[in-house]
């Protein structure tokens, strides 16, 4: 009994707010004449018939699969960088300052430049993600890899363990709650550039839909098209969560252990 | 089994030249159990560090098993101080004791052998899907002692392994390591700061100076085999040697003081 109270707490706690927000846009927008703010209830109404399963094809998958291939092009190549670079003092010093200003550059101004080079297509749009949701992974993962613990690595050289299984068993598990930050952070900004690289020079995807829909002066749909986004980022977030759990379960573990000791 | 010839440590940094060994002579013989005391910031792990191959000396060797030693031994398997810090917490306790092997090589189910073999002889078989943290101090302590156990090395260091578990267990793995030494005959190298247990546990105990470290003395301890917690701490010779060895210390901290 007790448990379905707490069950029903959490989940109170967690839609809580969320559903505030949603009946106060409901009830402010009702009777809203503007035309660029429509009732919530015409943005509902509208939805079922913008969002169909032919436009899901058309303009959803491309864009989740540029999404999908660019973040996992950025995890894979900022772990593998920033292990080499974050295990190697030399090549540190050698490169940090180049990264410190290419990571200050915004990705969305080399939305131009890359169209130059690679191309109005699908690589232009998988680089403009890449070259913005690497940034985060890569020096998360230089500073994990470079702040392990020196007993660690004592006990490594010790018992000769090198090479490959060193790599797997002991550097990027001590790095993996360092890469996994990253990894949150990249999700978001790999998201954001998915849409930004719709709205120039694209024949498809969730940006590009949007940006038809407001030229249309089609603005419900419009509107139906922000919220097929953040739902798409909730579930982004939501599934990282869930490999996140399973990868650091050694850390939320130790941190809980210190906790109870103090 | 272990040399260490005229060995010589000076660190060298931001232009300050700091000596932690000075002169360090002594030998353990195959099988041998042989404690190293002396007092605080003497160097001992400069020493062991040393001997495990962790650092280059500036001069002088140390050969394990005729080899002389310029990077980790292959025989030899250390126990570190820090025993929290030193098992890997993203691997449970058996894949702790079983990564050293895997560096080996070793075929699965000579593994396994191994693993559980050294878990039961530290009274740990039971806890191999444990991870490290849920453990505590004492039972991490034990699992990085059958770790070592499980490389099957000729020659063991324990770094003050001791230092950070509370009395009583503090007693129990004690006698673990002196029933582990007993049943495997690893020659045995054991830094402590306690003197007590220096008398307690080896069959010699080398007694260090402060730094820049020499060895003051070299004493036998002819305490019978058998020893146990209550009589043996109790016998005359213990409180003797535990004096003298004492007075040595005390002595070597005054001549640091005046230096």
């Amino acid at each position: 009994m007790s448990q379905t109270v707490a069950v029903l707490k959490r989940v109170g706690l967690i839609l809580g707010l969320p559903a505030v927000l949603v009946a106060t846009w409901w009830f402010t927008s009702a009777d809203s004449q503007e035309f660029y703010q429509p009732p919530l209830s015409k943005i509902v109404e509208v939805f079922p018939k913008t969002w169909t399963s032919q436009r899901i094809v058309d303009d959803v998958v491309p864009s989740l699969g540029r999404f999908v291939v660019g973040f996992l092009l950025a995890v894979a190549t900022g772990i593998a960088v920033g292990v080499a670079i974050g295990s190697n003092r030399a090549l540190r010093a050698f490169f940090e300052p180049v990264l410190e200003f290419l990571r200050a550059i915004p990705p969305p101004v080399l939305v131009p430049i890359l169209i130059l080079v690679a191309g109005i297509g699908n690589d232009q749009k998988v680089l403009v993600i890449v070259s913005g949701a690497i940034w985060p992974v890569l020096l998360n993962t230089i500073e994990g890899v470079r702040s392990v613990d020196p007993v660690l690595v004592d006990t490594c050289r010790s018992y000769r363990v090198r090479g490959a299984l060193r790599l797997r068993m002991f550097v990027l598990r001590a790095a993996s709650p360092q890469i996994m930050t990253g990894v949150r952070q990249a999700q978001q900004i790999a998201l954001i550039l998915m849409v930004i690289s719709e709205l120039v020079a694209a024949e498809n995807g969730l940006g590009y839909s949007i940006v038809q829909f407001q030229r249309g002066f089609q603005i419900p749909e419009m509107w139906s098209g922000v919220i097929v986004l953040g739902v798409i980022g909730v579930l982004l977030a939501l599934l990282l969560r869930l490999v996140e759990r399973r990868v650091l379960v050694w850390y939320h573990g130790v941190r809980a252990a210190e906790r109870s000791q103090r | 089994m272990l040399e260490i010839q005229s060995l010589r440590k000076v660190y060298d940094g931001h232009g300050r030249q700091v000596e932690a060994l000075r002169d360090v002579t002594f030998s353990v013989g195959d099988g041998e159990f042989v404690c190293v005391v002396g007092p605080s910031g003497c160097g001992k792990t400069t020493l062991l560090r040393t001997i495990g191959g962790l650092l280059a000396p500036t001069s002088g060797t140390v050969t394990v098993a005729g080899q002389t030693v310029s990077g980790p031994p292959d025989q030899l398997a250390v126990v570190f101080q820090e025993y929290g810090r030193s098992l890997f917490p993203w691997l449970k306790v058996y894949e702790n004791v079983e990564l050293p092997l895997k560096a080996k090589g070793m075929p699965k189910a000579r593994r396994a052998e191994l693993v559980n073999q050294a878990l039961a002889s530290v009274g740990l078989l039971g806890a191999g899907t444990a991870w490290p943290w849920q453990l505590s101090g004492g039972m991490q302590q034990r699992v990085a002692i059958a770790r070592a156990l499980a490389y099957e090395p000729r020659v063991l260091l324990m770094d003050e392994p001791f230092a950070a578990v509370d009395a009583q267990t503090r007693a129990d793995l004690e006698d673990l390591v002196r029933s582990v030494w007993r049943e495997t005959g690893v020659t045995l190298l054991f830094v402590t700061h306690d003197i007590d247990e220096s008398v307690y546990l080896g069959q010699r105990v080398v007694v260090l100076s402060s730094s820049p470290t020499t060895v003051v003395e070299d004493i036998r301890i002819d305490l019978p085999d058998e020893r146990d917690q209550l009589n043996t701490r109790g016998l005359p010779l213990f409180v003797e040697l535990r004096s003298h060895i004492y007075s040595l210390i005390q002595k070597a901290k005054r001549t640091a003081d005046t230096r």
